[in-house]
């Protein structure tokens, strides 16, 4: 049995009340997830351990961050934490505050996602991609790399990464909503 | 950049990967504030990304990292006083229905019994409300006072103020900044460029006193930025610093320092 939205909103309001066992709970539910976001940036297990922590007490003081009608927590932390390592990686403050990550409101990712088919089918169409869109998407999403950087790295004029990278994530879209 | 009235999906799902310059990120923030347009396609595209995210090959979590996630609520929660519990009522949950008796004696015993049960209600619900009120104002004395210590530990002419920094630093250096009114005991650290450090580890910050050992003066972990912050440590009172330093530690802190120290400052004489 997978995890609703409704149980996520739930557990969140019991977080606001200073909970521990709702956040435990919530920790069971995405920590694993989470953990492996961090690690595929990172590539460290004590520095993607650090990135899990900080951004489940940051739910955990300010549950409030997520706005549950924005879209499916796993979802959310699964972009915070990866927009928190990449912060560790370039060694740079927060990029943005928790509060900015938004989500689609219409679809529950949570819900879904969580089921070994969708995620497979991301995974296929990641790795049905032209190589040349695979690598500029994993460049920029787990490396860290600016549009710019990866240009200079390829030799390839900025509009070419450009619209690789949008072209990659329309495929994602696509496969995910077939 | 734009086509004049939106910004190009190309370059939203740049600023959503954060592979945008600062300077090119700037307008896009700045529109979407306004567009809706914008935001939703901007927010179909962080979906996107999370699907990605979530897709990657799964790795265990570290042993011990649920039970020192726990701990570290448990001491937020130990640390700071739970908000006042207030009773959530949904606006739309139906009312119980109140029986009417069939006679109308009894119904007036009944109504009595029920004015006088809803005076007593009334009455509990208000000291309940008092007690809430009491507490919440005890609360916001206590952090009035501490804002109120930092406030006079950060303006003190006579607090001794130190740079720390590492001995061979490497890139970007590892820097902190500690500022102590040693008659009060007040201290407060701020570092940054931190190496992070296993999790069964500290940082532990070190009062190093004229005469005699050591005093630690507090445990802390750098963020995922690798700043960190040390507010209002337990210290003796009046004890003048002849220096700072930082050391690391097992995570349950030490009574003595342990070599090396990885930062360190000597203190100016306190102007006390």
């Amino acid at each position: 049995m997978r995890p609703s939205a409704a149980d996520d909103k739930a557990l969140l309001e019991r977080v606001l009340a200073r909970d521990q066992t709702a956040m435990a709970e919530l920790f069971d539910r995405y920590s694993a997830m989470a953990y492996s976001v961090a690690m595929r940036v990172v590539k460290d297990a004590a520095q993607a351990e650090d990135v899990m922590q900080d951004v489940f007490f940051q739910v955990w003081q300010n549950p409030r961050a997520f706005v549950s009608d924005r879209g499916s927590l796993g979802a959310w932390l699964a972009v915070v934490v990866r927009n928190r390592a990449i912060d560790l990686i370039r060694r740079r403050k927060p990029a943005e505050a928790v509060e900015d990550v938004v989500l689609p409101a219409a679809t529950n990712v949570a819900a879904e996602v969580e089921h070994r088919t969708l995620i497979e089918r991301v995974r296929n169409a990641m790795k049905d991609l032209p190589p040349e869109q695979r690598e500029s998407v994993e460049l920029a999403f787990f490396e860290g790399m600016t549009h710019a950087e990866i240009a200079e790295k390829k030799g390839e004029p900025l509009g070419t990464v450009k619209t690789r990278i949008r072209t990659a994530l329309m495929s994602v879209r696509k496969a995910v909503k077939a | 950049m734009t086509d004049g009235r939106h910004i190009s999906q190309e370059d939203l799902a740049l600023y959503a990967m954060q592979a945008l310059s600062p300077e090119e990120s700037v307008p896009i923030r700045a529109h979407l504030a306004e567009c809706a347009e914008c935001g939703a396609e901007f927010a179909e595209l962080n979906g996107d990304l999370a699907l990605v995210a979530m897709s990657v090959d799964r790795h265990p979590v570290p042993a011990g990292a649920r039970d020192r996630f726990l701990n570290r609520i448990a001491a937020d929660a130990a640390a700071a006083p739970p908000a006042p519990k207030t009773a959530v009522v949904p606006i739309d949950s139906p009312r119980p229905a109140r029986r009417v008796a069939a006679w109308i004696a009894w119904a007036a015993v009944a109504a009595t019994i029920l004015v006088s049960a809803s005076l007593l209600w009334e009455v509990a619900s208000l000291n309940r409300e008092l007690n809430l009120q009491t507490a919440e104002l005890a609360h916001q004395k206590a952090v009035n006072a501490r804002a109120r210590e930092i406030l006079e530990l950060l303006t003190a002419p006579t607090a001794q103020r130190v740079v720390l920094t590492a001995p061979m630093p490497p890139k970007p250096w590892p820097t902190a900044r500690a500022i102590y009114l040693p008659s009060r005991g007040a201290l407060m650290l701020q570092a940054s460029n931190l190496a992070p450090i296993p999790a069964a580890k500290t940082y532990e910050l070190w009062v190093i006193p004229a005469k005699g050992a050591p005093i630690p003066a507090g445990l802390f972990r750098p963020d995922a930025t690798g700043s960190a912050s040390v507010v209002l440590p337990e210290l003796p009172k009046g004890v003048p610093a002849k220096a700072f330093g930082v050391t690391i530690e097992n995570a349950a802190g030490s009574a003595t320092p342990t070599l090396p120290i990885v930062l360190s400052g000597a203190a100016p004489s306190s102007g006390e």
